[in-house]
């Protein structure tokens, strides 16, 4: 049975997928989980969770963002006020980063 | 002498100074050739998990034998003369720990831990208040990795012993295991041993420990439907290890451990670790 294996850093973290773990039972899923996943990275809790409770939606099941063109959401819409404030630089730098890795022109 | 004295290196002359070393060359013997053995596992074990599992735990037990040898050292050895470079008859560890495993017997592996783990936590609560201060500052740390060990042997243990076919193979393993355990408690040499019960380096004698450990070892095995042997009618078997008598599997695999050393015509070790003292 395998059990996927979330890792949080440090308090308040999000728990980040990191791996799984083959293990018959809860038990031993929580101690293999603690020997493969929290012993060389910084680990404040794990979740071990039986894959089979893991629902999956995908690309072919699920529209992910809609059809039609969003990018009016984007804050690089506001890209003509001086001087940007502080949030806008950063989200249109990160939405930038995201079109680059979309391959968008 | 009250278990709070301070004795260090300089206070002792020569008969406690045998004492504190044999003391130690039993704690770091044992842990280092179990580790090594722990090891054959790799890439062999039942599972991916059970494959790292182990080596983990061999990584630990490597880990507080390097404490151990640090601390003898201060005798004036150096880690080449006290691991690559000394003969085999002068290694003390119990021949539990130098057993080979069977073709295939992880229950042999597990069972081995487990006997050995609980020997292990309970030398170590009695070293907790040593006089002897630089191996009484040590054993928290050491003691904070032993428990998952523990644990682990005895999850596996546990779900071994669940169908029929397991059960046999642990009671092989325990019949076959059981006599060499007992050779965790046989002296080095007795009147050595008084003297680090006298000294206080430890605050329970090998036949305490012994009794403690089938305490907890007889009525957790029976609990999981195993016939344990009876220790009164187990004779130790002819090398017990402390005193230097090993058995020939003993040869085979300190010839193995230091080949590398020999074959590359080492004359010392390369330290890629900070010396345990400065960290």
């Amino acid at each position: 049975m395998i059990w996927e294996v979330f890792r949080q850093e440090a308090a308040g973290d999000y728990h980040t997928h990191c791996g799984n773990v083959h293990a018959p039972d809860r038990e031993m899923a929580k101690q293999f989980a603690v020997i493969q996943h929290g012993r060389r990275k910084p680990a404040h809790s794990l979740w071990v969770v039986p894959q089979d409770e893991v629902a999956e939606v995908d690309e072919d099941e699920a529209d992910f963002g809609g059809s039609t063109d969003k990018s009016y959401r984007w804050a690089m819409t506001y890209n003509d006020v001086e001087p940007a404030a502080r949030e806008v630089a950063d989200s249109e730098a990160e939405q930038a980063e995201a079109g680059a890795d979309r391959g968008d022109s | 002498m009250a278990a709070t004295a301070d004795l260090a290196f300089e206070d002792l002359d020569d008969d406690e100074r045998e004492a504190v070393r044999t003391l130690l060359f039993r704690l770091a013997d044992d842990e280092y050739v179990t580790a090594e053995r722990y090891t054959e596992w790799q890439v062999r074990a039942p599972t991916l998990e059970s494959d790292l599992a182990l080596a983990n735990i061999a990584q630990d037990e490597l880990g507080h034998a390097r404490l151990w040898y640090d601390l003898l050292e201060d005798f004036g050895s150096e880690e080449r003369e006290l691991v690559w470079e000394r003969p085999p008859e002068a290694w003390h560890h119990a021949t539990l720990a130098e057993l080979p495993y069977e073709e295939g017997g992880w229950a042999d592996a597990v069972l081995r831990s487990y006997l050995y783990d609980v020997a292990e936590d309970l030398r170590l609560a009695a070293v907790e208040g040593s006089t002897y201060t630089r191996l009484r500052d040590r054993v928290e740390t050491v003691e904070n990795e032993e428990d998952y060990h523990l644990e682990h042997a005895q999850n596996w243990l546990e779900r071994l012993v669940d169908a029929d076919a397991g059960h046999d193979r642990v009671q092989a393993a325990l019949d076959r295991l059981f006599p060499y355990a007992l050779t965790l408690f046989a002296p080095a040499d007795p009147e050595v041993e008084a003297r680090i019960d006298e000294l206080g380096l430890r605050d329970r004698t090998l036949s305490e420990l012994r009794r403690d450990w089938l305490d907890r070892v007889v009525p957790y095995l029976e609990s999981l439907g195993l016939d344990v042997p009876d220790p009164g009618d187990t004779d130790l078997p002819s090398a017990v290890g402390r005193d230097g008598e090993h058995t020939d599997h003993w040869n085979d695999l300190h010839e193995e451990f230091t080949r590398t050393y020999r074959d590359l015509d080492r004359q010392g070790t390369v330290r890629i670790m900070p010396d345990p003292d400065d960290t």
